[in-house]
């Protein structure tokens, strides 16, 4: 007897959406989320002011070099004395690479999982992306195109607000939009000599998951309109980002049919092989290792790419030796994210009597993909998007020469705008970029600790060296000055956060582990909806995509339980 | 007459965000030391030259300078919960080199100097370790802290930075008057 519906493992971002989508449907719906319940009116420091935060807001560092050297080595500027809750402490959650390579496993493990803590950009895949691998013979073919997934895209971008304008590029689908941020003079100007200098490319507002137009749905939840505060990343008292914990949670919640265990560390999918389905789901307590399983028609794996790799490799049995659902060997291979360290900067002039106000959330502009859009046209396969944006130089934060009345002025005086891009490319497939087990390191809770091998190839650097020198060239037809680009280094893998494809779907069982519902192809009650389905990367901000294949796959089984096929 | 947080409490339930009312509950902090503290990062000496440092670089004008909202104690108390022992040593180094030639461009003693000749030696050593290829690196550090300090100050905040808690919009174009 099912103790719920369906089990949803992980309360992130995809974890969230299944939830909604599973209890909205009517499933009685266990959400298991493996750290502590976050509780925004205690957790979320969106209210605090700069003389409320000490030390600057920064992490003390000795404490840093204790607990947080890999996180904060990732995302410095996202871990501050205010926030770091949000972040995994090293020194409790540690991973292994293999020799030679290095990654970055950025994490937070709590209520909303890192829909807390993203960067909020947001943009569809189109069939250029669904198409690339055949097109070139890379790894397998998506068993899904554009047309499969566009209106959950809508439906997705209806509910957790989306703003943006729309462009009609073939490349970059438009979403349903709330108001854009509007550009900047500056952002404007890079935006028109650009544009006028290549005509193929397109300088655009960055597409981001602010409400600017709350629905009614939205403030039915409490939801309300961005403040430009950006202070996105201490959590938002307004819920005016998407979050789980400020949108889809309290959509699900509201529906009667949620159960949220906290502090449920799954440690491994029970499998009847009578039934050929999964009949349980087995859970340590973080906080005092009891054991426990929970049993449901459906089980939904939205642990995150890695977690959820991981958990199907420790559920083995006589069936599956190598791992739940994983008679492809493919569990755990072909990560990907997506790769930076392209970026240039400059100087414009002619903007010094400007100025803004409000702080807005996110980036600013985005310049979508314009290479190898019709067929390959580049000495390197698919392509990137540059994420940036234009603000007076401002204050320097001391570093200006001066003292005296002189030196604190300079602080208000009109300032020449920077402007900064920075390319976001794909990373190809690879089934030899892996997530393994070790096979004798344990975490504290007696579970085998995940170990990295993954590399990039030489698309990726060619890619790099190539939206380096497009930077320049772009600032320069901007007609900026003291323009500058950093040697380009490659960005760790994982150091993007946009890990993928650790259990990709396709069409054929011997090569794939989920067919296009996201579901097994080998275990049919089982459902594994976050990144890990991806059969490529693209490279667009991947949060929407995951969200919009949740809540179709959702209802995928929420139409075979009312068949009763489980 | 509402207090400031009673003004930022009530714009945020006007705007629907109850969740963050009880989070505005207790008082803010400021991590910082006075010269009356027993512990404290500088000495007797060291804690004089900051003050003295921090006030000729960010000086009472129409708005507050560094001496009216405490950077020296801001900057003692950021030595002594964040800094790590190998950024202390680094800081008192560069404090040791800063005095030293201070020192020496005020006749001997910078700490008593007069406000010009103060102000004097200082402007010699800021152009100098602003200039190219130079080993004043500790210098711009200590510079660096003590303007982001005042900045972070509710009043070098408000006053001088003009920072305001909800802005409420985005407007990206706004002529300078």
């Amino acid at each position: 007897m099912a103790d719920f519906d369906a089990i949803v493992v992980g309360s992130g971002m995809s974890g969230g959406m299944s939830a909604k989508e599973l209890t909205e449907r009517g499933l009685k719906v266990l959400l298991l989320e493996r750290g502590p319940e976050i509780i925004p009116e205690r957790d979320y420091t969106d209210h605090l002011t700069p003389w409320q935060t000490p030390n600057l807001d920064s992490v003390a560092q000795h404490e840093i070099a204790e607990h947080y050297p890999r996180q904060y080595g990732g995302v410095a500027y996202a871990i501050k004395e205010s926030t770091k809750h949000f972040w995994v402490k090293d020194s409790d959650h540690p991973y292994e690479e293999a020799d030679g390579t290095s990654y970055d496993w950025l994490r937070g493990y709590h209520t909303a999982g890192r829909s807390i803590m993203w960067s909020r950009q947001t943009y569809r895949l189109s069939d250029l992306d669904f198409e690339a691998n055949k097109k070139e013979g890379v790894a397998i073919d998506w068993p899904v195109r554009y047309s499969d997934i566009k209106p959950w895209y809508e439906k997705v971008e209806q509910f957790i607000g989306v703003s943006g304008a729309s462009e009609g590029l073939p490349q970059l689908p438009d979403s349903i939009f709330q108001p854009a941020f509007e550009l900047t003079d500056a952002e404007k100007a890079l935006k028109q000599g650009v544009e006028n200098t290549f005509p193929d490319r397109n300088v655009i507002a960055a597409r981001i998951a602010h409400l600017t137009d709350a629905t009614d749905e939205q403030k039915s939840l409490g939801r309300s309109n961005c403040q430009a505060r950006n202070h996105c990343h201490k959590g938002c008292s307004f819920k005016a980002y998407f979050s789980s914990l400020n949108a889809t949670l309290p959509a699900a919640k509201r529906t009667n049919n949620l159960t949220i265990v906290h502090n449920a560390i799954v440690e491994s999918l029970d499998y009847d092989p009578e039934q050929n389905k999964v009949t349980g789901v087995r859970v340590i307590d973080s906080e005092d290792n009891s054991r426990v399983t929970y049993k449901a028609r459906v089980v939904f794996l939205n642990a995150s790419t890695i977690a959820s790799a991981m958990i199907l490799l420790q559920s083995k049995s006589s069936s599956f030796p190598a791992g739940l659902a994983n008679s492809s060997d493919q569990v755990g291979r072909n990560l990907m994210d997506h790769v930076s360290g392209a970026n240039a900067s400059g100087i414009l002039s002619g903007y010094d009597n400007m100025k803004v106000y409000g702080r807005r959330p996110s980036g600013g502009i985005y310049i979508p993909r314009y290479s190898n859009l019709d067929g390959r046209d580049r000495p390197y396969s698919r392509g990137f998007g540059f994420q940036g944006g234009a603000s007076p130089l401002g204050n320097e934060g001391g570093r200006i020469p001066g003292i005296g009345r002189e030196f604190k002025e300079a602080h208000r005086a009109p300032s020449p705008w920077r402007i900064g891009i920075g390319a976001f490319g794909e990373q190809l497939p690879n089934p030899e970029n892996r997530v393994t087990l070790h096979s004798e390191k344990k975490d504290k809770w007696g579970l085998p600790l995940a170990l990295f091998n993954v590399t990039y190839g030489s698309n990726e650097y060619r890619m790099l060296e190539a939206a380096s020198e497009d930077a320049v060239e772009m600032l320069r037809a901007a007609g900026c000055t003291n323009i500058t680009a950093t040697p380009v280094s490659l960005t760790k893998p994982g150091n993007r956060i946009h890990e993928m494809g650790s259990a990709r779907m396709g069409r054929d069982p011997k090569s794939s582990v989920l067919n296009s519902w996201c579901q097994s192809h080998e275990v049919s009650n089982l459902f594994v909806t976050d990144g890990s389905f991806m059969a490529s990367a693209g490279c667009q901000n991947p949060s929407l995509t995951y969200m919009a294949f949740s809540a179709r796959a959702a209802h995928y089984a929420a139409d075979l339980v009312a068949e009763g096929v489980f | 007459m509402k207090t400031r947080r009673e003004f930022i409490q009530g714009l945020i339930v006007s705007v629907g965000g109850v969740a963050a009312l009880s989070a505005c509950d207790g008082e803010g902090y400021i991590n910082a030391t006075s010269s009356e503290d027993v512990i404290r990062f500088y000495g007797e000496s060291e804690w004089q030259l900051v003050e003295k440092l921090a006030d000729l670089i960010i000086p009472t004008t129409e708005t507050v300078g560094a001496s009216d909202v405490n950077v020296v104690g801001y900057l003692d108390g950021l030595m002594l919960g964040w800094a790590n022992e190998e950024t202390q040593a680094k800081h008192r180094l560069a404090l040791k080199k800063i005095s030293a030639y201070l020192s020496e461009a005020s006749n001997g003693n910078f700490l008593s100097a007069s406000l010009k000749g103060s102000e004097d030696a200082l402007t010699q050593l800021d152009t100098e370790a602003f200039s190219d290829s130079n080993d004043w690196s500790g210098y711009r550090d200590f510079k660096s802290y003590v303007t982001s300090a005042y900045f972070a100050t509710e009043k070098g905040a408000i006053e001088e930075l003009k920072w305001v808690a909800i802005p409420g919009r985005w407007d990206p174009s706004v002529e300078l008057t």
